[in-house]
């Protein structure tokens, strides 16, 4: 006899509206980063206006967590993984933040020639695309192993950030007229940096949810 | 868990009813003043735990049992006297079983039967000294103290399962045993009794059988599992609740049982 079963089925609506959140903030991020590969305002526009509705799924994600808890009474795993909801929702929506900072960063870079470290940008941006999907996945599929390999992944982007780092500085330093501009680049970069860590918590948490112990993957 | 300041270390028990055998090498060691809670569906053995503790098992014709019960570091099954051990080890059960007489009496009972007489002043300011102790130690006194005097019936079930802790604690014991204790009483009348086990664990070492996991959550220290007559974990309440080691006590835990 399957039993609890009201519990099994709203968890299952709960995890669709967490696929729904995760799929919605790697969008944001994608649009983020075409419209600033492609100059592309419009687009970066409408990242902007999407974010409103990842934080109400954060928003509504959580109250629903919040009734099971109350409700339901979950211990063990199904208690963690009502725990590790709070911050698979929190660090999306963080992430969703931080994809706006991107889009705004394409509308203020946009209509003068690019300059070539927001290559960089847009490679970061690409992997972390992948890492959040990956992220959400291993949440959904409680796959500890596959939340280590997507964690694994931000290292790419701390390496991108550097250099980053390393070639604005010395533009700053030939170009002092483009300072303004080349400032803009150094915070989206450190924007995307930290979106990375946010999915490596994600990763950290769903560790957590699976195997009951805490972990530090980005050392 | 230590070996150190166990009061139970129980080691290898079976018993059997006649050809069933309801305990199979089940080893725990109980620690004093706290609370262990002993969880498991019907008939996985749990009851029959609690009660060869107090050698209740022995009034139950046909009973076998094999290894070894220290309490204190002495075999319960050795030379102890079994009604000193019992004086020792008090049980509370599921349902109030109040003596059909008054609430003093009832307290009284077993000092009196333990040969506390109450024949000079003296005695009797010592009787009624220790009714009322039990009494307040019980978290039941002041809801009491005007009507000590008339029958422990008319008090509301909740009261009546407080009076029966009061009994117990009477004859100053050692240690209590409770046989879901709290499952015949309201939210309130549960939520009594278990800020006063919190009270009681200061002095007592308290074993506690429960079908309410929540209950155990709440209440308890650590907590034993069984299935089928075997401790399948035991672990720091806290462990068994969040973290289990064994895929059975999270299923059952967790309700997800078939």
């Amino acid at each position: 006899m399957q039993t609890r079963v009201h519990f099994i089925e709203e968890l299952s609506r709960l995890n669709h509206d967490v696929l729904a959140m995760g799929t919605r903030v790697e969008e944001s991020l994608r649009k983020a980063l075409e419209a600033l590969k492609t100059q592309n305002v419009d687009l970066a526009k409408e990242v902007k206006a999407g974010d409103e509705l990842i934080n109400a799924l954060q928003i509504k994600i959580e109250d629903q967590a919040a009734v099971l808890i109350a409700t339901q009474q979950p211990v063990a795993r199904d208690l963690r993984e009502l725990v590790t909801v709070f911050k698979v929702t929190d660090n999306l929506e963080r992430a969703g933040d931080h994809a706006v900072h991107l889009a705004k960063a394409a509308i203020k870079l946009a209509g003068e020639p690019p300059f070539r470290q927001v290559d960089r940008l847009v490679r970061m941006a690409e992997i972390e695309c992948g890492m959040v999907r990956g992220a959400v996945d291993a949440y959904l599929n409680q796959d500890a192993e596959a939340a280590r390999r997507v964690a694994a992944e931000d290292d790419a982007v701390d390496v991108e950030h550097k250099l980053v780092v390393r070639e604005v500085l010395e533009l700053m330093r030939e170009r002092p007229d483009q300072v303004e501009r080349a400032a803009r680049l150094l915070t989206t970069s450190g924007f995307l940096e930290r979106l990375g860590d946010h999915m490596t918590n994600i990763c950290e948490a769903v560790v957590f949810m699976v195997e009951g112990r805490h972990v530090e993957l980005n050392d | 868990m230590e070996s150190t300041g166990a009061k139970f270390d129980v080691t290898k028990l079976d018993l059997w009813y006649g050809q069933t055998q309801a305990l199979n090498q089940v080893s725990m060691k109980i620690e004093a003043n706290s609370i262990t809670a002993l969880i498991g569906p019907s008939g996985c053995g749990k009851s029959t735990f609690l009660r060869v503790l107090d050698r209740m098992n022995d009034l139950i014709d046909g009973v076998r049992v094999e290894g070894t019960v220290l309490y204190d570091g002495a075999d319960i099954f050795g030379s102890a006297d079994v009604i000193d051990l019992r004086k020792r080890i008090g049980m509370v059960f599921q349902k109030p079983n109040p003596f059909p007489m008054s609430v003093f009496d009832n307290v009284a009972y077993g000092p009196r039967v333990h040969g506390l007489h109450a024949r000079t002043a003296a005695e009797k300011r010592h009787l009624s000294e220790l009714v009322e102790k039990s009494l307040v130690n019980a978290a039941l006194f002041d809801e009491v103290k005007d009507r000590l005097h008339k029958s422990a019936l008319g008090l509301s079930g909740g009261q009546q399962q407080r009076l029966c802790i009061a009994r117990v604690l009477a004859v100053e014991p050692d240690v209590l045993l409770m046989d879901e204790p709290t499952s015949a009483l309201d939210p309130i009348s549960t939520a009594k009794i278990e800020a006063l086990l919190d009270e009681l664990k200061v002095r007592y070492t308290i074993v506690i059988v429960t079908h309410n996991m929540q209950q155990a959550g709440r209440v308890s220290d650590s907590t034993g599992f069984f299935l089928h007559g075997e401790l399948v974990e035991y672990a720091p309440t806290k462990e068994i609740f969040f973290n289990p080691r064994d895929k059975r006590t999270e299923n059952y835990i967790s309700g997800r049982f078939g």
